[in-house]
């Protein structure tokens, strides 16, 4: 903060420092030998080094460790020397026994340091180097300790003495909540563990001796639990709920009264700054991509950050983190004030500082960075308004302070905000809003201005080097490019040509450019929680194999499993990266949905699914998931969607803005009109419009969809005038709203409602002028489909055109065939039939295959389906060329066939109670 | 019914038992209101007068005419007398005499220490005080030595797990008094148990009603009107006492008046209610009244620091530079180490542009007491004057987070915000300081000019936000005004007459004159020519004409178009047409 002292960054000296300090003593002590002296190879003598370096790097947690989770972990980590470690470093402990003795330890310490004149360095000598990662630590220790009154050596000196205390009261402390009087006086003394763990080891060698095989899990405090507990309880899990328990006690300090919780509460010692930092970033990637999973809940980060905040109240981005987490629970109110109070007390100028090393504007603090974030909390909680006030505010600010950074990300998030805002609601917005940027706009529609801002903000971010918002600006383009039919810009009025269209090549480019400027994000992340998190896990990973057995024999095979899983880290990729590469996934399979390649649309979900299920947002998993329950659904039949519904709903029903409901509801929908009922349809649609129109504002496409649906309904149940004037509003909707793909459909939907009634000659201008929306807008499945209703209404026309008709279906067949899903390629299979049937040239008897072929083919597909109207068709085509053929029994099954499912059709009440 | 005389002894009793508790700010708090009650008649002595000599002759004036009319029925004042509690044991024991002269000499675990097996009351609740003041020193000492690198200040009394475990248990045998009782509330408080600590003072001013220290204690836990109401008090005199604090606290100023008026009748001499009342008026921006009430104060009780630091405030506001000094030296001789001297020397600093010096100060105040909220408001304010608006925030949002009501942090942030051109974002702040103030026309008035400025330019959320200020009675005649120049730029003129009119007769009421006169005068003389109504056009063209400068050739020229108008001549516009 400009105008207060502030000491952030300091470097406290606390008793585990002191530890690995003394670790470090005998990593490299002063004496000058090849191999120091309790070290029996060289590999053993890195892994202590390796294990330090991960001590003063992990980030894991807030707290240091204590001295008992220490000695655990050098149980591991020393092997066989482990004993001597440990008394080491008890001893070591033990004989500080005046303030003046730390005072010469750390003079000592000293001496372990590499003078950095000493050109000459011996082959063999161990020294440490002032200016390598551990040398620091060493440097910063005694500074820190160098710095400290007589007061602080005072309470420093106290404080190791409740460190070491605690090593052992903690285990009682646990014990004691058994009420077990007795262990808890067994295992006050010191010297007591001292004498077990010098049994423990007697005991291993023993071991080690009668089979040369030493149980990894057999050390003395857990033999002790396990006779307490009666059952098996590893160290490492006891040590858990222990932390648990104070953990609780820590927030419901109401009630604390017992002297152990105030022990608790003083020997708290928070790690370095830096340790910290990368632990909250950390955290922060969690909240955003686990904040849907059961096992993460927000109120114990919660409590952990008021925890830390109160440790630490200078430490402002904990404001941050508790904003993100309640943003995340949405709580508004408390984040919102915990977002004002982080911007408040650091002026955006703590934590960000690691994303853009601009420190130009320092001056003026960065507040312009709290208006986007607010703007973008405003969006998530469904004030669009407010967020695009607040937006344009952000955009004037950093144009003002001229943050060009700041500026690219805020233009990002305005374009974001107006695209997924629909268009109905963000036009009354935009007239009342007064910007710099949007004004010069002002006459423009809302996706114009949309291409504008993404346009802009890209620039900025292309010659600022902002690679993750190049990568996902490149994305929104490639989205925009899909859903907006393209106009010419600049020429607008009734003289500028009106010829739309899409360009599927401009999205591959886009999200091909996306895609590939994220492969170097390297240079952009922070190596603090990388680095950070690498050596916790490391941590971690000492203590994994004492749950089973592991025997330490064939420790090679153990080493190489850490060697693996330490490569998995290294290579790992930022949340954020790998979310983005994971949306352009997604990208390309809603492209590929859009365009009409079911198969290539599945194929890049389950990339997607597989590959970035881990790391990405919850919503976008869930996007991936609706798309795969989609495909079923079209593809393999409703039974097995709605099996796949089911995980899905367990798993992301929690998700705020769940599109579960809607993809049930269409589902339902969908399989209602199959089997004919109408009535519970009418219900679905329905419910589907309510969802259209939300406290937010109005979803257009959704809206559309719904009396899309709605005039499908009145088709099925034969209202053909109803149903036209349905479609004929939906056009103008269409039209009015320009959306354009929209338009598409209808028209499509008009022409089966003409071809329904029985007017083709009505009909055909909409199929035609479907095909030729398909044409331009690059649509292909749907042009197949509108080429077989084409077809369709030919054949209307009379017998004679049946040649003309089969031509046309013909020329639709491979993309029918290939991409198109159950019910499309059944319709079609029906109609080629019924095209043979009808060609007077053709005869039954002679070329019965061919149409039994494609009948038997549909009634397959469609059985799956239960699409009874269809199914009802192929049946009753077979059994008339059955009986053509003479074939009775056969015709009789055809027959029966036909029979079930035009009572399935008429009777649709079993049917939804099968469903219910 | 509550007699002076009853009074006196009732308070002359407290304050040996006090004292004999080393209770010394209860003490001293009620011996302030012994000699606050009027003069006893009887023992009649110089230096006793000498001491009400001072008072000021409009307070004498008031307090005569209050003693003829001497029988007023004085309702509601303390029904059931609550029995003065007898001491346990006449004669103090040796060693409780030698505890009590370590505690005098401030040596509390020695003093404690002698006590440790003491069985009479008066002891072990010493016993325990020591304990208690012992851990409280240590814990002040640790705060500066532990300064953690993030600002951790973990220092803890660790006295008071044990004297809890131990008050509790005495509790459970009911073998505790009041003032165990007090410090048993003042040590659930600190480890955060509330309710329990607000039972357990209750009880303790139910059963000895003169311990103000443990009233005190009890106030800072009624953070809202509700637990206020809740609490179960018996009458007592010391219960107005107590209540016209906490409304004061609560921020409803009139009501703790109210109570500070009606005690004035028993204690009409007490500095501790004129500095009070002083304290309400304040927040009732009576700033006149207010500076009378100080100086009176000052003159009763020269070396008084308490409560100066509003004192400054007042002078700030006046901007009287001379007395501040005054003031300012007056404090620094007597404590130079208070926080409310390094306030007052701030705020003189302040007041002289000397920006940085003040901050120092503020600085040093807050060094001496962390919870000292003003000065956090205070350095934010120097620090938006230094133009260093982050340091200014941070201040700002420091105050807030010690007191969430305190709404000129709140205000401050706002301002701040504003002055980086952030409106919309300080509109938030705005609203909050609102929230607490609502009937303050200045809130409302910066609120307005927010929502005008040329970034937002919300015209009608302003023209809301100043009709509010009008209906606060806005002191400044800003908002009239600005709501007539509103309506006019959006072309109401109805309502921009109106408010001219309105803010025209406010000024004539306070006899101002100044540009916005003419505009009003011009605006209303045109307005109304427009509309045909002659008469009241003329009215506002003579009053022009009263005035040099181009507004009376502007009105020449309109009455010239009015005659025109009247006479019949087509209703051109005749200006043009030179004459």
């Amino acid at each position: 903060m400009a105008g207060l002292t502030r000491t952030a960054g300091a470097f406290a000296v606390t008793p585990h420092k002191i530890s690995v300090c003394i670790l470090l003593q005998i990593y490299a002590p002063s004496a000058q030998m090849s191999l120091p002296f309790p070290f029996s190879s060289v590999s053993q003598h890195n892994r202590l080094g390796l294990y330090l370096l991960s001590l003063t790097k992990s980030c894991d947690d807030i707290f240091e460790p204590k001295l008992e989770e220490l000695i655990n972990q050098l149980r591991d980590v020393g092997e066989e020397m482990d004993a001597w470690l440990t008394d080491h470093l008890t001893n070591r402990f033990s004989s500080l026994a005046s303030p003046d003795d730390l005072l010469n330890f750390f003079n000592d310490m000293r001496g372990i340091l590499g003078s950095p004149d000493s050109g000459v360095v011996q082959d063999d000598q161990i020294i440490l180097d002032p200016n390598s990662n551990l040398g620091m630590f060493v440097r910063r220790c005694i500074l820190a300790f160098n710095l400290l009154s007589f007061e602080g050596v005072c309470h420093l000196f106290s404080s190791i003495e409740d460190y070491c205390k605690e090593a052992h009261s903690s285990s009682a402390q646990f014990d004691g909540s058994n009420n077990d009087l007795e262990s808890l006086t067994h295992y006050d003394q010191m010297d007591m563990e001292i004498y077990a763990i010098d049994k423990a080891t007697e005991e291993l060698e023993l071991q080690k001796n009668a089979s040369g095989s030493v149980p990894f899990h057999l050390h003395t405090p857990e033999a002790i639990f396990k006779v307490i507990e009666g059952l098996r309880v590893s160290p490492k899990e006891s040590s858990r709920t222990r932390k648990k328990i104070t953990e609780a006690t820590l927030v419901s300090s109401a009630s604390s009264s017992t002297v152990e919780d105030t022990l608790v509460d003083e020997s708290l010692f928070l790690r370095t700054n830096l340790q910290i930092q990368g632990f909250l970033m950390e955290q922060a990637d969690a909240i955003e991509t686990h904040r849907s999973s059961s096992s993460f809940s927000s109120s114990s980060i919660e409590s952990f950050l008021e925890q830390l905040q109160n440790l630490a109240p200078e430490l402002h981005r904990v404001h941050f983190l508790r904003y993100l987490n309640k943003l995340h629970s949405d709580d508004y109110f408390a984040a919102l004030d915990n977002l004002l109070r982080y911007f408040d007390y650091s002026a955006g100028t703590e934590g960000f500082d690691l994303v853009a090393p601009s420190a130009d504007c320092s001056m003026y603090g960065r507040y312009e960075i709290g208006l986007l974030c607010l703007g973008m909390m405003h969006f998530r909680f469904g004030h669009p308004n407010l967020a695009l006030e607040v937006l344009t505010e952000a955009v004037r600010v950093s144009q003002q302070l001229s943050n060009d950074t700041c500026l690219a990300y805020t233009l990002a998030a305005m374009s974001n905000l107006l695209s997924e805002m629909g268009i109905a609601s963000a036009s009354s917005v935009l007239g009342s809003s007064y910007s710099p940027v949007t004004s010069t706009a002002s006459s423009l529609s809302v996706q114009q201005r949309v291409y504008i801002l993404l346009k802009e903000s890209l620039r900025r971010a292309d010659s600022l080097k902002l690679r993750r918002l190049v990568a996902s600006n490149h994305l929104a383009m490639a989205k925009f490019e899909l859903m907006h039919v393209q106009r010419p810009l600049l020429s607008f009025g009734p003289k500028a040509s009106m010829r739309h269209k899409t360009c599927p090549v401009s999205v591959c480019k886009e999200i091909r450019l996306g895609a590939h400027l994220i492969s170097d994000f390297s240079s952009e992340s922070s190596t603090m929680t990388v680095d950070g998190s690498l050596s916790s896990a490391w941590l971690k990973d000492l203590q994994k194999p004492w749950g089973p057995p592991v025997v330490s024999q064939d420790s090679g095979s153990r080493k190489s499993s850490t060697f693996f899983k330490l490569c998995d880290h290294s290579v790992s990729i930022p949340g954020s990266v790998s979310q983005l590469i994971g949306a352009s996934y997604l990208l390309r399979a809603t492209s590929w949905e859009f365009y009409g390649s079911a198969p290539m649309a599945r194929m890049n979900t389950l990339v997607y699914a597989t590959l970035f299920g881990d790391s990405s947002s919850s919503s976008d998993a869930e996007l991936a998931y609706l798309k795969l329950i989609q495909h079923l659904a079209l593809y393999k039949g409703h039974k097995d969607a709605f099996a796949a519904l089911k995980i899905a709903e367990e798993k992301f029903l929690t998700v705020s803005k769940s599109k579960i409901l809607l993809l049930k509801l269409q589902l339902l929908h969908e399989r209602a009109l199959h089997c004919g009922n109408l009535k519970l349809a009418q219900r679905m649609c329905n419910e589907l419009g309510g969802l259209a129109s939300t406290a937010m504002g109005v979803d257009m496409e959704l809206k559309v969809e719904a009396s899309l649906r709605e005039a499908r309904i009145l088709l099925a149940a034969k209202q053909y005038s109803q149903a036209a004037n349905v479609g004929h509003s939906l056009f103008c909707t269409c039209h009015k709203f320009n959306l354009q793909i929209e338009k598409a459909s209808v028209l499509l939907l008009l022409a089966e409602i003409h071809k329904k009634s029985g007017n083709s000659v009505l009909g055909l201008p909409y199929a035609l002028a479907s095909i030729s929306f398909c044409q331009s807008f690059n649509l292909d499945l749907l042009r197949a489909s509108a080429t077989l209703t084409l077809a369709e209404l030919w054949l209307g026309l009379g017998s004679n055109h049946a040649k003309r008709a089969l031509d046309l279906l013909h020329g639709a067949f491979p993309m029918i065939l290939g991409h198109g899903g159950l019910e499309l390629r059944a319709r079609a299979y029906i109609f080629e039939a019924n095209c043979y049937l009808s060609d007077p040239s053709f005869s039954v008897s002679t070329d019965s295959d061919t149409v039994l072929d494609s009948l038997r083919q549909a009634s397959d597909e469609l059985e799956s389906l239960e699409y009874h109207e269809l199914a009802a068709e192929a049946s009753y085509l077979m059994a008339m060329v059955y009986d053509k053929l003479g074939r009775v029994e056969e015709r009789e099954e055809a027959a029966s066939l036909f029979k079930k499912h035009i009572i399935a059709l008429e009777n649709p009440q079993d049917v939804e109670q099968n469903m219910a | 019914m509550v007699s002076k005389e009853s009074c006196r002894n009732e308070i002359r009793a407290a304050i040996r038992q006090l004292s004999d508790r080393c209770l010394y700010s209860a003490a001293k708090w009620a011996g302030e209101q012994l000699v606050g009650i009027e003069q006893d008649p009887s023992n009649f002595t110089p230096s006793n007068t000498r001491f009400q000599r001072g008072s000021s002759s409009i307070r004498r004036r008031f307090s005569t005419n209050e003693s003829i009319s001497t029988p007023q029925p004085s309702v509601g004042f303390s029904q059931a007398a609550t029995p003065l509690p007898e001491e346990d044991e006449t004669i103090d024991g040796d060693l409780y005499l030698l505890a009590k002269s370590y505690f005098d000499c401030r040596e509390y675990r020695r003093a404690s220490h002698v006590l440790r097996d003491q069985t009479s009351k008066k002891s072990v609740f010493l016993h325990f005080y020591a304990l208690y003041l012992a851990g409280e020193k240590r814990k002040e000492e640790e705060m500066i030595e532990l300064e953690g690198p993030l600002g951790k200040s973990d220092a803890i009394n660790r006295e008071l797990v044990s004297l809890e475990r131990d008050l509790s248990a005495l509790r459970r045998t009911g073998a505790i008094d009041s003032f165990g009782l007090y410090l048993y509330g003042v040590v659930l408080k600190e480890k955060g148990n509330e309710t329990l600590a607000i039972a357990s003072l209750v009880e303790s001013v139910n059963s000895y009603p003169w311990n103000w220290s443990a009233w005190s204690e009890l106030q800072s836990l009624c953070t809202s009107i509700e637990t206020l109401d809740r609490l179960n008090l018996n009458n007592h005199w010391m219960k107005d006492f107590f209540l016209g604090y906490a409304y004061q606290e609560l921020r409803m100023h009139t009501e703790s008046l109210a109570k500070y008026d009606y005690l004035q009748g028993i204690f009409s001499f007490s500095n501790y209610i004129q500095a009070q009342t002083a304290k309400a008026q304040y927040s009732l921006r009576e700033f006149d009244q207010v500076e009378i009430m100080f100086e009176e104060l000052l003159r009763n009780d020269p070396y008084r620091v308490e409560d100066m630091d509003l004192y400054s405030n007042v002078l700030y506001a006046k901007e009287a530079c001379a007395a501040l000094s005054y003031l300012a030296h007056k404090v620094f001789l007597t404590d130079k180490y208070r926080p409310e001297s390094c306030c007052i020397i701030g705020n003189y600093y302040s007041l002289k542009g000397q920006h940085e010096k003040a901050v120092m100060y503020f600085r040093r105040a807050l060094k001496l007491s962390k919870k000292y909220l003003s000065a956090w408001t205070l350095m934010g304010h120097e620090y938006v004057e230094m133009k260093n608006t982050p340091a200014a925030i941070d201040a700002y949002r420091r105050a807030v987070d010690i007191n969430p009501s305190d709404y000129r942090a709140w205000y401050g942030l706002g301002q701040a915000y504003e002055m980086m051109g952030m409106p919309f974002y300080a509109l938030h702040y705005f609203r909050k300081s609102i929230f607490f103030l609502p009937n303050d026309s200045r809130l409302w008035i910066a609120m307005a000019k927010c929502y005008q400025t040329e970034q937002l330019y919300m015209l009608e959320e302003a023209i809301k936000c100043y009709k509010r200020a009008v209906n606060c009675t806005d002191t400044e005649g800003i908002a009239l005004n600005q709501l007539a120049k509103l309506h006019q730029k959006l072309g109401r003129n109805e309502e921009a007459a109106f408010y001219f009119e309105k803010d025209l007769e406010r000024m004539d009421a306070e006899g101002l004159e100044g540009p916005n006169m003419f505009e009003a005068l011009v605006f209303l003389a045109t307005h109304f020519k427009n509309h045909k109504k002659f008469e009241e056009a003329e009215v506002y063209c003579t009053r022009l004409l009263d005035y040099s400068g181009p507004e009376k050739e502007k009105a020449k020229s309109l009455l010239r178009g009015i005659r025109m108008a009247q006479t019949g001549f087509p209703s051109m516009d005749l200006e043009h047409f030179p004459i």
